[in-house]
């Protein structure tokens, strides 16, 4: 056995140094036994993972992905043919159309790949932006805001003291609130919320005692993250009306949608 | 007034049928089951890949936060590898393997990814701050249920050699690559790298792997 076949089992582990990955990718494109190999230690690897225990995953991380798969298209099946493999590889592969795994793996590290180097792209037109006086800067600042965001729901889904509430409008919309007390922060997350009009938004607030204040607006329709604007200090309940567009300063009583109690 | 809210965690999951595999036919209904799910998936049904989350959620989470530690880390990655899941469903297909071990080899993939990417800072005296002898291993082991599947896997762990259970317990759990996993055992790379695929070789065979 040649010395690369060797290298299979720390592949599969993702043990095998950036160099000698190149090198056993293109081997493995190439060899079926090493393919059939790879396809075997992927699934006892998996019942590996059966010794990792571990506290189930925080409940809000489940709200959190279920509401970011809503906004991503999953991508078309690849096209029908692994003609290009079967031209070059030995007739075996052709048999066995499991050898499209490693196949699949290559498109998704060269995929990564693209994406380091668009990173690098990225990082270069910022430098040029800069230079030019700040042409790209919106777009760049739009993104970082994003990361800051995305960055600050992490956070608040792996608090400590993290506390899910989840509730149905009285329109029937789907919603949980997701508190932290520590962090002093609560956000909003609607799934598949109703649609309430152009000329309308649900608004959000936050409660101390009787006194309603008011917080973010959310548009209706589809599934919606928002925080709160307010911090938690001294609020006892959280809230969503119906207002019209821009919101309102108190909330309209017939159309209040949920309130729930910390 | 509408008050409603429910405790933390409720939150009106469907009620799950199955969703720990039994042994034998159990085992091969769960792995049906989750190719149907992943095909609906792929037709962009979000309640099925809701209930592919919840019966793969906790497995998939096990092994990102057994690789990173850190729930912080571990929390970002899971939402990379189910958002990514998501997007390639319909890439997906039985000849591929089991959904588990897709899903796993994925989960893997980026949980060592993020290890790597954050190992040059502070993580990594920390990572490589190892004390030797079976500390890792008693790590994995402790606290595990005493489940049918567990106590297989944990059977043939214990069929393997010593160094081949070492060898691939850093690798897999540990995250280390094979030259680091050479450097903490002080053996020769050539030597951890059969280790490695012997090990792999052990419990395949000790499980009954078919692929």
């Amino acid at each position: 056995m040649s010395e690369i076949h060797g290298a299979v089992g720390s592949y599969v582990v993702n043990a095998l140094d950036p160099d000698e990955l190149e090198e056993f990718e293109a081997h493995l494109a190439a060899c079926p036994t090493c393919s059939r190999e790879v396809r075997e230690f992927a699934e006892t690897a998996a019942e590996l993972s059966l010794l990792a225990s571990a506290p189930p995953p925080p409940p809000a991380l489940r709200s959190s992905i279920l509401a970011a798969i809503s906004e991503v298209r999953p991508l078309p099946p690849e096209p029908p043919a692994e003609t290009v493999a079967a031209e070059s590889a030995p007739r075996e592969v052709v048999a066995a159309p499991t050898a499209g795994r490693p196949v699949d793996e290559l498109a998704l590290r060269r995929q990564r790949r693209r994406t380091r180097i668009l990173s690098v792209l990225v990082a270069a037109v910022v430098a040029a932006a800069l230079a030019l006086g700040g042409v790209v800067y919106g777009l760049v600042n739009a993104r970082q805001v994003q990361v800051a965001q995305q960055a600050a729901e992490t956070e608040l889904l792996t608090a400590p003291d993290v506390k899910t509430y989840s509730a149905t409008m009285k329109d029937g919309g789907q919603i949980s609130f997701v508190v932290s007390k520590s962090l002093d922060r609560a956000m909003f997350i609607g799934r598949d919320l109703p649609t309430v009009g152009a000329d309308r938004t649900y608004q959000l607030w936050t409660l101390e005692g009787q006194r309603p204040i008011a917080d973010n607006v959310v548009p209706g329709g589809g599934d919606r993250k928002e925080f709160f604007r307010e911090t938690l200090d001294g609020v006892t309940g959280l809230a969503v009306s119906v207002e019209t567009a821009g919101g309102a300063q108190q909330p309209t009583p017939s159309t209040i949608q949920v309130v729930t109690e910390l | 007034m509408n008050v409603s809210s429910v405790p933390p965690g409720a939150e009106g999951q469907p009620p799950r049928s199955g969703s720990r595999s039994e042994a034998g036919s159990g085992r091969e209904t769960e792995a049906a089951q989750l190719v149907e799910l992943m095909t609906l998936s792929s037709r962009g049904h979000e309640e099925a890949f809701a209930e592919l989350y919840d019966r793969t959620s906790q497995r998939i989470y096990g092994i990102i936060l057994r690789v990173l530690r850190s729930p912080d880390h571990a929390a970002e990655v899971m939402q990379e590898v189910y958002v990514e899941v998501w997007r390639q469903s319909a890439r997906y297909s039985s000849g591929k393997g089991s959904v588990i071990a897709w899903m796993t080899t994925m989960a893997h993939r980026r949980a060592v990814d993020r290890v790597r990417s954050v190992s040059s800072e502070v993580a990594r005296d920390e990572r490589y701050a190892y004390h030797g002898g079976d500390r890792e291993i008693d790590l994995v082991w402790d606290g595990v249920e005493q489940r049918l599947d567990v106590e297989r896997v944990r059977k043939g762990m214990a069929s393997l050699t010593p160094i081949q259970r070492e060898a691939l317990t850093l690798a897999y759990f540990g995250g280390y690559t094979q030259s680091q996993v050479a450097q903490l055992l002080k053996l020769p790379l050539g030597t951890v790298k059969t280790r490695i695929r012997d090990g792999l070789i052990g419990l395949r065979d000790a499980l009954g792997v078919e692929a």
